[in-house]
C-alpha cells in the first residue's frame, strides 16, 4: 500500500514538474512581449562658429526611455577627419565602459545587426556604452574638439540599444545614414581660416 | 601504561579532527571559487568588466585563500595521524595537486588578461584553474567522507557529505560548461568549441552529472532521506543566485527554475525508500532528463548554436531558451535518461572506492 502511495506521488509530482516546465511556463513566458529598449539623444554645441586653432564643446546626453535593455550605446563620429589624434578629446563620461576609439580601417557592425554584418570603418568615431541599461536611465559624454582645418567640420551622432528590437531601438529613427548604413543626427561647426 | 595509551587516543582523535576540519575547510573554499566563477560568467555576460579586480574575482580568489589554508591544516592532522593514515593518503594528494593549480592558475590568469585583455570562458589558466578546483573539491569530499566512514557514527555529521559533492558538482559544471559554451572566442584566440562537439557534450555530460552526484550522496550517506533534495536545492540555490537573479531581464523566470525542487524531491524519495540499485536507477534516469532546466539559462547558447545559430542578448535568453524547448527535449531525452542510469553504476563504483576498509 505504502509503495502504491509512493508511486503515485512521484508520477503525478513529475507529470506536473515536466508540464509546468515544458508546455505551460515555456508557452506563458514565449507569450509576453520582448524588452524593447528605447534611445533617445540631445546633444549640444558650444559654438557654430570658430577660428582655426580654437575648440569648442560638444555635449551629448543620452536615455532609454523604453524597457529594461542589455546595452546603450552613444557614438560620435567625425567624417571631415581621417584620425582623431589631438583633435578630439574627451572631457567627461559616466558610461559604464570606457569609450573606444575606433580608427579608419577598423571593421565595425553595420545595419544595427549586432556585429553579424560589418564594414570597414570610412572615418573615425568615438563609441561609448553603457551595460546593462535600465528604463529612464541617462548618460552623458563631452567632447572638446579643435579642428586643424577651415571649413565645414561635420560630427555625426547617434544611440543604438541592444536588443534592437525593433525600428525605435536607435535614434534617429530617420534621416542621414552614415557609413554603417545607420541614422545620425548631423551637426556642423564653421571653422574661419 | 594506562596513562600513555590514553594520551596515544587523545592525539589521534585530535588528529582526526585537524585532518576533517582542514578537508571541510578545503571543500568550503572551492564552493566559494565555484559560486565566484558562476557568478563571474553573469558579470562578463551583463557588464562586460573591464578589470582583473572585480568582485567575482574577490570571492575566487578568498576561496583559493580558504582552500589553501584548509590544505596546509589537513596536511598537518594527516602527520599526526597514528592509524588510517593509508586511507587519508590519496585524498591529501588530490587536495596538493588542485591547490597548486589553483594558485597558479592566479599570477597565469593575471598575466593572460594583461596581454591578451579580457579572456574567453575556455582558455589556459581557466582551464587550469577548473582543473585545480575539481582535484581540489574531490580531495575534500573523498576527505570528509572517509572520515565519516571511518571515524563518525553520527548521524548528524552525515550531512557534511553535502558540503563534500556539492563543490566536486558545481566544479564539474564548470569544466562542463567551458567545453560546450560559445563563450570563447576572444580577439586573440578563437577557443569556442565546434558546435556539434559541444552539443554532445552538454548532452551526455550534464544528466551524467547531476546523477552522479546526487546518487553518490546519496549512497554514501547511506540512503538517508533529505540528502538528495538538499544537495540539489543548494545548486538550484547557488545557480539562481549566480545565473539568474543578476539579470534583471530574467528575474520572473525564477518561478519556472525553482520548479527543479519537484525532481531532487521525487528522486530523494524513491532512493530513500527503494535503497536498491533497481529503484536507483529509476531515480538516476529522472535526475539526468532534467538537465536542460537545471542548467538554465547559459545552456540555451550551447543548443542555439546548432539549433537556431540567433544572435541572443542577455535579456532575450528566455525567449530563446523556450524556443528552444520543444527541440532539445526531442533530441536531448532519451540520451540524457540513458546517461543518468549510467551514472548509477558509476556512483556505486565511486563510493564504495570512497568507503574503503580501514
Amino acid at each position: 500500500m505504502k509503495k502504491i502511495i509512493i508511486i503515485a506521488i512521484v508520477v503525478i509530482s513529475l507529470s506536473v514538474y515536466f508540464a509546468m516546465t515544458v508546455f505551460v511556463l515555456p508557452e506563458k513566458f514565449l507569450a509576453k512581449e520582448q524588452l524593447a529598449p528605447r534611445p533617445f539623444l540631445e546633444a549640444k554645441v558650444s559654438s557654430t562658429e570658430i577660428d582655426l586653432g580654437e575648440s569648442f564643446r560638444l555635449s551629448t546626453v543620452s536615455e532609454n526611455i523604453g524597457d529594461y535593455g542589455d546595452i546603450h550605446i552613444l557614438s560620435v563620429s567625425f567624417p571631415t577627419l581621417s584620425e582623431i589624434g589631438q583633435n578630439v578629446k574627451i572631457v567627461s563620461y559616466d558610461f559604464s565602459n570606457t569609450p573606444i576609439y575606433i580608427e579608419v580601417g577598423d571593421e565595425i557592425g553595420a545595419k544595427y545587426s549586432g556585429g553579424l554584418e560589418t564594414i570597414i570603418a570610412q572615418y573615425p568615431s568615438i563609441e561609448a556604452m553603457n551595460r546593462p541599461v535600465y528604463p529612464e536611465s541617462k548618460y552623458v559624454m563631452d567632447l572638446q574638439i579643435t579642428p586643424d582645418q577651415p571649413g565645414p567640420f561635420t560630427m555625426y551622432v547617434k544611440s543604438i540599444d541592444i536588443p534592437h528590437a525593433n525600428s525605435f531601438s536607435h535614434y534617429p529613427i530617420d534621416g542621414t545614414l552614415d557609413h554603417q548604413e545607420e541614422y545620425v543626427l548631423v551637426y556642423a561647426v564653421n571653422v574661419n581660416p | 601504561m594506562e596513562v600513555r595509551q590514553n594520551q596515544f587516543w587523545n592525539l589521534q582523535n585530535y588528529a582526526d579532527k585537524i585532518f576533517i576540519s582542514g578537508s571541510i575547510l578545503v571543500s568550503l573554499g572551492i564552493l566559494l571559487v565555484t559560486v565566484g566563477g558562476s557568478w563571474d560568467i553573469t558579470n562578463h555576460l551583463l557588464n562586460k568588466p573591464e578589470t582583473f579586480f572585480s568582485p567575482p574575482h574577490f570571492l575566487m580568489y578568498s576561496g583559493v585563500g580558504i582552500g589553501l589554508i584548509g590544505v596546509a591544516i589537513a596536511f598537518l592532522g594527516y602527520r599526526n595521524l597514528q592509524d588510517s593514515k593509508e586511507a587519508f593518503r590519496l585524498p591529501l594528494r588530490l587536495k596538493f595537486l588542485g591547490i597548486a593549480l589553483l594558485i597558479g592558475a592566479g599570477p597565469f590568469d593575471y598575466v593572460w588578461h594583461s596581454n591578451f585583455g579580457l579572456d574567453g570562458l575556455l582558455s589556459p589558466p581557466h582551464f587550469t584553474l577548473l582543473a585545480g578546483m575539481l582535484l581540489c573539491s574531490i580531495g575534500g569530499m573523498f576527505g570528509i567522507t572517509r572520515f565519516l566512514h571511518l571515524k563518525s557514527s553520527s548521524n548528524l555529521t552525515r550531512y557534511l557529505i553535502v558540503l563534500g559533492v556539492l563543490p566536486v558538482w558545481l566544479a564539474g559544471s564548470g569544466i562542463i560548461s567551458s567545453l560546450s559554451l560559445p563563450f570563447s572566442n576572444t580577439d586573440y584566440f578563437e577557443f569556442n568549441p565546434d558546435s556539434s562537439f559541444a552539443f554532445v557534450i552538454a548532452t551526455v555530460a550534464y544528466p551524467f552529472l547531476i546523477s552522479l552526484i546526487c546518487i553518490t550522496a546519496a549512497k554514501l550517506s547511506n540512503f538517508k532521506p533529505g540528502i538528495i533534495s538538499i544537495v540539489g536545492g543548494l545548486f538550484v540555490l547557488i545557480y539562481g543566485m549566480t545565473a539568474i537573479v543578476p539579470n534583471f531581464a530574467l528575474l520572473e523566470s525564477v518561478e519556472f527554475y525553482s520548479m527543479n525542487m519537484i525532481p531532487f524531491v521525487m528522486a530523494d524519495l524513491i532512493v530513500s525508500f527503494g535503497k536498491t540499485k533497481k529503484v536507483t536507477m529509476v531515480a538516476g534516469g529522472i535526475l539526468g532528463s532534467m538537465f536542460y532546466m537545471v542548467y538554465y539559462p547559459y545552456v540555451m547558447y550551447t543548443y542555439n548554436e546548432l539549433l537556431l545559430g540567433k544572435l541572443v542578448s542577455p535579456s532575450m535568453i528566455y525567449h530563446t531558451y523556450f524556443e528552444l524547448m520543444p527541440q532539445v527535449m526531442q533530441f536531448t531525452i532519451i540520451p540524457s535518461i540513458v546517461m543518468g542510469i549510467i551514472a548509477v553504476f558509476v556512483a556505486y563504483k565511486f563510493s564504495n572506492k570512497i568507503m574503503i576498509k580501514n
